[in-house]
């Protein structure tokens, strides 16, 4: 899922495209949300003593828990969410998505060993890998979302690539989702944690493609090369290949066809081997022009509408046993909402200034310095770590 | 950088330091810790920009909705030097701790090196020879700085600052929001919430004795627009700062509040409209 280690080269390389803040910052945008990565985080998250929620019937409703009052969360924060949920899948994709079967039937069998000799937290471990989301699921949520009056669309093929084209048309401020390759489909801001649980207190994570590829220096090009080297849904990654080694490969060869070339002719020897099969342009050409819905197509004209409340009490109370009073409290706070006038926010009068080349290259200076430092220490702590070890023991 | 004995100009004792690239002296401390209480609960941190003409501030709060602009002329200060730009991250709660330990009528004199690591603060007792000083750590903050255009504000309404507040104060017992409606006839401040409603009307005032409480409106077109009472009850912590307040309004822009200081400084306000739902 997503592309690996990027969020970890991103903070390293470009500490500044990286804002932290918590969720009122973001009222008054439109926020487009990934909508099966949610659901998916839900069946896993919402559970209670590690089993999910189920209501009479034994139908599962961890997924309408996190949708109802996840979303209800971001519309009380005056952010007006709307949903992508996935298309099929790319054919370049089913390799993953089979490999993902596989370990999903491993998960299942373990599960059921666990649940006959393991311990509960085996049981528990296995019961999280056996997750998938189903069309039930999918289904039951885009009716609730429907009675909410929030809008979805569902996506041609991948909902993050659905989701970067409105941001980037500016149909909304940005992308939800915690699957980084948002940002190789050229979404301009990406939100990590938006659907997080309030208790868990994790600020919002904004991320400016824009700066992450000054940081890198790179053009978007390289940048989606780069994630492609990492390891993306679409090609296997290529082994003993590190975020530092992916990152040192692309910056001295520019492209991916000469990082081919040099693996293949490296002069000496073979360090790297290429997968047999590695279709790196089809998985390039899946990034920059994915099969979505374009933003001014009629599917992309979104309305938020005031909740059905009594279709609401009929779905999650008399269907799913949901409380009640919660229930209707929640589609209280949803009308409110929608109602009130919106504040609205200075961006959209003043314009931020450019930063002078002066001020840039300080701030990149920084960024170095920074980055030193804490290699520095990092290095000193291993000295040292090494030190402690070689002593012999008893003399210190 | 080579170090140098030299003689403190103020306290006289022999000390090495570094260039002094920026030293600043108020009659009052009461001003800036005035200004950086009005400002303290919107914004956190921010950049003291000084260059050779005064001492700048621009931030917004969290959620982007107001902004603050401050202008210390170098005027208001005596003397005043400044010998390179230079942003001076400061935390306001910091600054404010260090604030209270002046009294009112304290001289302030604020300082920084080159490149430097604190901002330096001297507070000088105007009455007995009492010196204290204070540093403090600066911080590095990436702001973003927002152009503010020129903006012909179709209306443009000074009153007394104590009024100001007085009508904001009111009118938060009732709704979160106010409107004001600025036509020929006057200004008009009204909310409704769920007790009930209210307004506050002002007309063109003028008083011969204490011109303090005059109420001016020019206007050139009618205006009228929304605002979140909250912020505006915030500005109106400035109120100290000067007995008048000017509040400039177009339709579909942003609030300015504005409390000028002596020497053509200023504290500005902008504050973000509420619109009604596009949809």
């Amino acid at each position: 899922m997503g592309i690996k280690q990027l969020a970890s080269i991103i903070h390293e390389h470009a500490p500044d495209a990286i804002k932290q803040g918590e969720i009122k910052n973001h009222f008054g945008r439109k926020v487009a949300i990934d909508a099966s990565m949610s659901i998916y985080s839900f069946l896993i998250a919402v559970r209670s003593e590690g089993q999910q929620l189920m209501n009479e019937n034994g139908e599962t409703t961890s997924h309408l828990m996190g949708m109802f009052y996840r979303t209800l969360r971001i519309v009380d924060n005056g952010i007006k969410p709307l949903y992508v949920f996935d298309g099929a899948p790319p054919k370049l994709k089913s390799g993953e998505l089979a490999k993902r079967f596989a370990r999903k039937t491993e998960a299942t069998e373990a599960h059921e060993e666990a649940k006959e000799t393991g311990t509960a937290e085996e049981v528990e471990k296995f019961s999280r890998r056996t997750v998938r989301v189903t069309r039930e699921h999918n289904d039951e949520c885009k009716r609730l979302l429907t009675l909410m009056g929030v809008p979805y669309i569902v996506a041609p093929t991948e909902a993050e690539a659905q989701c970067a084209v409105l941001a980037r048309a500016g149909k909304v401020y940005a992308a939800a989702s915690e699957d980084m390759d948002t940002l190789c489909f050229d979404s301009p801001i990406l939100l990590r944690h938006l659907t997080f649980s309030e208790q868990r207190k994790e600020p919002i994570l904004e991320i400016h493609l824009d700066r992450v590829l000054a940081g890198l220096a790179m053009d978007r090009k390289q940048f989606v090369d780069l994630c492609i080297l990492l390891g993306c849904d679409y090609v296997d990654p290529v082994p003993k290949v590190g975020p530092s080694t992916a990152l040192n490969l692309i910056r001295e060869h520019g492209t991916l066809e000469n990082v081919v070339d040099f693996i293949k002719n490296d002069p000496k020897g073979k360090k790297f081997t290429l997968p047999d099969d590695w279709p790196f342009e089809d998985a390039r050409d899946l990034f920059f022009s994915p099969d979505v819905r374009a933003a001014d197509h009629p599917d992309c004209d979104f309305k938020w509408n005031a909740p059905d409340v009594e279709g609401l009490v009929k779905f999650l109370v008399t269907e799913k046993g949901f409380s009640e009073d919660r229930v209707r409290s929640a589609a209280t706070k949803l009308t409110k909402n929608l109602k009130t006038s919106q504040q609205a926010r200075l961006e959209g009068f003043f314009k931020p200034v450019q930063k002078t080349e002066e001020e840039v290259a300080s701030l990149k200076r920084k960024n170095e310095d920074k980055r030193e430092a804490t290699k520095k220490k990092q290095k000193l702590e291993k000295k040292e770590k090494k030190e402690a070890k070689s002593k012999p023991r008893g003399t210190a | 950088m080579s170090m140098t004995v030299g003689e403190c100009l103020l306290c006289g004792l022999q000390e090495p330091y570094k260039a002094v690239l920026l030293e600043a002296r108020l009659e009052q401390a009461n001003l800036l810790k005035k200004v950086v209480d009005a400002i303290k609960d919107l914004v956190q941190d921010c950049n003291f920009d000084c260059n050779d003409s005064g001492v700048a501030l621009q931030a917004m709060d969290n959620s982007h909705v107001a902004l603050v602009s401050m202008m210390l002329k170098a005027e208001s200060f005596s003397p005043f030097r400044c010998d390179r730009n230079i942003a001076l991250g400061i935390n306001l709660t910091s600054l404010m701790k260090v604030l209270r330990c002046a009294q009112n009528e304290d001289i302030l004199t604020l300082k920084a090196e080159d490149a430097p690591d604190v901002v330096n603060l001297v507070f000088e007792s105007s009455e007995s020879d009492r010196l204290s000083e204070y540093d403090i750590k600066l911080m590095d903050i990436d702001q973003e700085h927002l152009g503010i255009p020129e903006t012909e504000y179709a209306a443009t309404i000074t009153m007394p600052s104590a009024e100001f507040q007085r009508i904001c104060r009111d009118l938060m017992a009732l709704s979160e929001s106010v409107a004001i409606e600025a036509t020929k006839d006057g200004v008009k401040f009204s909310c409704s919430g769920d007790i009930g409603n209210g307004a506050v009307t002002l007309r063109s005032h003028t008083n011969v004795d204490k011109p303090d409480l005059n109420v001016e409106i020019a206007l050139s077109e009618p205006v009228a627009l929304t605002f979140s009472l909250k912020y505006l009850v915030n500005f109106c912590k400035a109120s100290g700062l000067s007995s008048t307040v000017k509040l400039c309004l177009s339709n579909e822009v942003p609030l300015l509040v504005e409390y000028g200081l002596a020497s053509n400084s200023y504290l500005r306000f902008y504050l973000a409209p509420k619109i009604g739902d596009e949809e």
